[in-house]
């Protein structure tokens, strides 16, 4: 019931920022994303991620609505627009949790692009799709 | 009377037509033309004249054309109306009713839109809308440039000069110094493989560029949604800039023919990059925020403060937030503003670069008005 829940709610959430996105014409990740990961028991399925470009790297936080996530690595590859996140964070009871995201830029001309892929962490996976806003 | 309403019933009901077949070609409202049509793709069509909208960006004459057993409503693209009405030519030039021939090309979605190359009147068989945007020719002999009392040039009028404003760009996209490539004025490589020499971009910088080439640059927001021409590219379009001094309280004004009554303001007092406490202090802007000195005869300006939502020039060559300008402005001559640029950009460039570019001097005449707007196909 939680699950379908945030299903709902973060549908509702993309649904009704497409379109709004701010204009974005620099380093097509930097700007704040929303979205999905589904299946995500340990985080929950809706996800915020706030990505930034230094000129050097990509940094950021993944927020699953609770504590924030640092992102320690993450890389963009412009071949294939292919996305890899790596991020350490810990489940309710302390564990540590490493994610390994990785996904491809989608519809790249538009402010509201979006990242289309796979989340994992230990046995666990599913599809990951984030859309600017 | 009766006639008259079913005419006036018919053209609206043609012109609605006409408005659904075009609704999907909307969203690309007033791209570069190639963005829009395409080059490969030639067409010359006859007809009756039904309506002129005489409007920005760009002009559209709708005509009825005989295509089979039905009469298709076609639009024709044509140049803006500040322009057209710069060679001449009214809203009046064609009628509703008046036949004509037109060649171009057409809109790659497949409506029947198509870019007006050619336009001649089947009455007379004279061609009409043509543009020349050639810059008048030079003097044989440089005039030298205006001064002011203490003896530094003036970069606009002066009190006892003439008043005018800069135009006719020797460049309208940007390249580095020293490097040759095929463009067209839109910025629109001839040979896509040259992308990597017009600037020393980062790779995704690099395939970003590529990306918009390859699109035919169907995705500049000048054009989609009316952002400003910031950083350099204000100074690349032929509807030009004016520069206007205000020497007592040390700022020089700079307001655009290209963009909605546009301005930015140089600041020549000595002050830092910072905007207005309380207001856009902290606040990236599309002209970011500028300050001058002299060096001799140029204009020396620092500018910062810039924000990603636009293309900084036509062609799209990417910017970020760390966008730093150092421009110099020199008039050499009555006539002559050479403009150099040296872009810092960390974010997208892996070192700085130079490009330059010369403006001609358009006297005696108000900068152009114009107002983008979109929304419309």
């Amino acid at each position: 019931m939680r699950i379908s829940t945030w299903r709902l709610v973060s549908a509702l959430l993309v649904l009704g920022t497409v379109g709004a996105a701010s204009a974005q014409e620099g380093h097509p990740l930097k700007g704040s994303w929303i979205g999905t990961w589904e299946s995500n028991e340990t985080h929950g399925e809706f996800v915020l991620v706030v990505l930034d470009w230094d000129g050097e790297q990509i940094s950021g936080i993944i927020n699953p609505g609770t504590d924030n996530i640092e992102i320690g690595a993450a890389t963009l590859d412009p071949a294939g627009w292919t996305v890899r996140i790596e991020a350490d964070g810990e489940d309710r009871d302390g564990n540590a949790v490493h994610y390994m995201i990785e996904g491809t830029i989608e519809d790249l001309e538009l402010p509201n692009r979006y990242i289309t892929g796979t989340w994992q962490h230990g046995s666990g996976g599913g599809d990951f799709e984030i859309r600017r806003q | 009377m009766r006639n008259a309403e079913m005419n006036l019933r018919s053209t609206a009901a043609m012109l609605a037509a006409a408005w659904f077949a075009l609704a999907p070609a909307m969203a690309f409202a007033h791209h570069p033309i190639h963005g829009k049509f395409d080059p490969g793709a030639d067409l010359t069509l006859s007809g009756v004249v039904t309506y002129v909208d005489w409007r920005n960006p760009h002009a559209h004459v709708f005509m009825n054309v005989g295509q089979g057993d039905e009469t298709l409503n076609w639009a024709v693209e044509l140049e803006s109306p500040i322009d057209l009405e710069a060679n001449g030519w009214t809203q009046a030039t064609v009628l509703p009713g008046d036949a004509i021939t037109v060649a171009g090309i057409v809109a790659r979605d497949g409506t029947r839109q198509i870019w007006g190359e050619s336009v001649v009147r089947s009455d007379s068989g004279s061609r009409v809308f043509d543009l020349s945007l050639e810059a008048p020719p030079t003097p044989l002999a440089p005039r030298p440039a205006p001064r002011w009392p203490d003896g530094q040039p003036a970069l606009g009028g002066t009190a006892d000069a003439i008043d005018g404003y800069w135009s006719y760009p020797s460049a309208t996209a940007l390249v580095e110094d020293g490097i040759d490539v095929a463009m067209n004025a839109d910025g629109l490589l001839e040979d896509l493989d040259d992308a990597g020499r017009v600037a020393p971009m980062q790779p995704w910088a690099l395939a970003l560029y590529r990306h918009r080439q390859e699109r035919s640059l169907r995705d500049d927001p000048m054009y989609l949604n009316c952002k400003p021409p910031g950083g350099p590219r204000q100074y690349m379009s032929h509807h030009g800039f004016q520069l206007i001094e205000d020497r007592e309280r040390e700022r020089v004004f700079l307001l655009l023919g290209s963009g909605n009554r546009n301005y930015r303001i140089i600041y020549l007092d000595g002050r830092e990059h910072v905007g207005q406490v309380g207001g856009d202090d902290d606040n990236p802007l599309y002209y970011g925020r500028s300050v001058g000195s002299w060096e001799g005869d140029a204009l020396v300006v620092d500018t910062r403060g810039f924000n990603e939502d636009f293309w900084f020039t036509s062609g799209g060559l990417p910017h970020t937030s760390r966008l730093r300008l150092i421009e110099r402005f020199t008039r050499t001559d009555l006539e002559t503003l050479v403009y150099e640029v040296t872009i810092e950009d960390p974010g997208a460039y892996t070192r700085s670069w130079t490009s330059s570019w010369t403006l001609r001097w358009v006297g005696g005449d108000d900068l152009p008005f114009h107002l983008c707007q979109h929304n419309r196909p």
